[in-house]
């Protein structure tokens, strides 16, 4: 599926829309699920719904049309993440907000949630949007692969050879180069190191 | 650093953040880290790194996603929703429409280009082969002579590409008048300059037809043999 036609998009055409919406709905779709598949399994298509209104909103303010899958997505987390904060403050309590490190503190699923509501979020929707882009092009398919099974599908060093077939050695190598380039990307955005920082603490 | 080098305590870090490291693996990163607060900063630094891959990478992961579809009852709120929001400037709507036209013209035009370049290319590209050509003088009075071998010079001169055989016996010049070459898909000619006779004779072989004609020399030589060639041309490229 190829890109919708911005300038079509910027005057309402709503064949460019149609379009635009195909295209767009399996980024928001998938970020929503990433967010709430566990708290929240039901919101997941009203938030993919509010994702590409909102892109309506910022359409005069989007530049050129590789921006709205990145942008789509950081809709997505952060409105994903509102819904878990909604959620965790009417547990608690109408009127009361919490903050990430209460949630943490907190116990029960409350520390799954907290999980769930991620230091992204303390970005602003073009800063996430931005970063993601910056992802996509500073990290090539394979490193970010590599990452991945490292720490997100708890593979070892071994089974990541062997999947990749790459030596041990090199394995440990990849993930070293791969973070280095995170921790450049992260520099740039002090507040989601304080964020994170907060996390870890 | 305990005699361990950079990549070896990156990757027994690696191993602990992910919770992988055995316990005497564990231990060994805490008997680094104690006393060591470069190393204690780095740890930490890397655990921060982790965390931000962790938080990014799945999200990154997503803005990839090709699936599910569209589900088609969002499409009218979502339509409604660009209406109100997009949809009434009319002079926009204008612009994109004749952009859109400009478009559609621009493809008509490059494709009517397209069909014209092609249909003139075609004729070139499918011409046959040049016709091979074979040239020869028959002179029954000798070629030592100084005419003779001036004709021999215009006739090496209309066809640069062939050399010019010279017959003073008609056995022979027919003998080589009966041998066509063997590639038969491709035309060729013969062109025999009779100097007692005062003509060009010129056989053309065109798939499997036999096409004969004369020239006599009316003026000069290279006129017969212009005239010859100006044949030949016409026949061989039909």
């Amino acid at each position: 599926m190829s890109p919708p036609d911005l300038r079509l998009l910027r005057c309402g055409d709503t064949e460019a829309w149609d379009e635009a919406f195909r295209w767009l709905w399996p980024v928001a779709f998938a970020v929503a699920e990433l967010k709430l598949a566990h708290f929240l399994p039901g919101d997941v298509e009203d938030v993919a719904i509010e994702t590409l209104e909102e892109i309506v909103d910022k359409m005069r303010e989007v530049k050129c049309v590789e921006e709205l899958k990145p942008l789509a997505a950081s809709i997505a987390h952060n409105l994903a993440v509102s819904r878990l904060r909604e959620r965790f403050a009417k547990k608690r309590g109408a009127g009361q907000t919490e903050s990430l490190e209460a949630l943490q503190s907190d116990g029960s699923d409350s520390d799954e949630l907290a999980e769930d509501v991620s230091p992204l979020a303390a970005l602003e929707q073009t800063e996430l949007a931005d970063l993601l882009a910056v992802v996509q092009s500073e990290l090539n398919a394979d490193q970010r692969a590599l990452l991945g099974d490292f720490f997100l599908r708890g593979l070892s060093y071994e089974e990541i050879g062997r999947k990749h077939g790459l030596a041990i050695g090199t394995v440990g190598v990849y993930l070293k180069r791969g973070l280095e380039a995170i921790r450049k990307l992260g520099a740039r955005h002090p507040k989601l190191m304080k964020e994170v920082e907060a996390f870890l603490r | 650093m305990n005699g361990m080098n950079d990549q070896q305590f990156h990757d027994l870090a690696m191993k602990v953040i992910a919770r992988q490291a055995t316990e005497a693996e564990r231990a060994e990163l805490d008997s680094l880290l104690t006393g060591n607060p470069e190393l204690k900063a780095e740890f930490e630094r890397l655990r921060a790194d982790v965390r931000i891959g962790m938080e990014l990478l799945p999200v990154v992961a997503a803005t990839e996603a090709t699936a599910p579809e569209f589900p088609a009852y969002a499409g009218e709120r979502l339509q409604t929703k660009v209406r109100q929001t997009l949809g009434a400037n009319p002079q926009l709507a204008k612009e994109a429409e004749s952009a859109r036209g400009w478009a559609w013209r621009l493809w008509l035009g490059l494709a009517t280009v397209t069909a014209v370049i092609v249909t003139l290319l075609i004729p070139s590209l499918v011409r046959p082969p040049t016709a091979l050509i074979q040239v020869a003088m028959l002179d029954t009075t000798g070629a030592t002579r100084g005419d003779a071998t001036n004709e021999v010079a215009v006739l090496q001169e209309m066809w640069q590409k062939s050399t010019v055989q010279n017959f003073t016996g008609n056995a022979e010049l027919e003998a080589w008048e009966k041998a066509w070459p063997s590639e038969t898909q491709r035309s060729a000619a013969k062109i025999v300059y009779d100097r007692a006779a005062g003509e060009v004779r010129v056989s053309v072989r065109r798939q499997k037809e036999i096409i004969q004609k004369s020239f006599t020399l009316e003026r000069d030589l290279t006129a017969a043999l212009k005239q010859a060639k100006a044949f030949i041309d016409e026949q061989t490229t039909r």
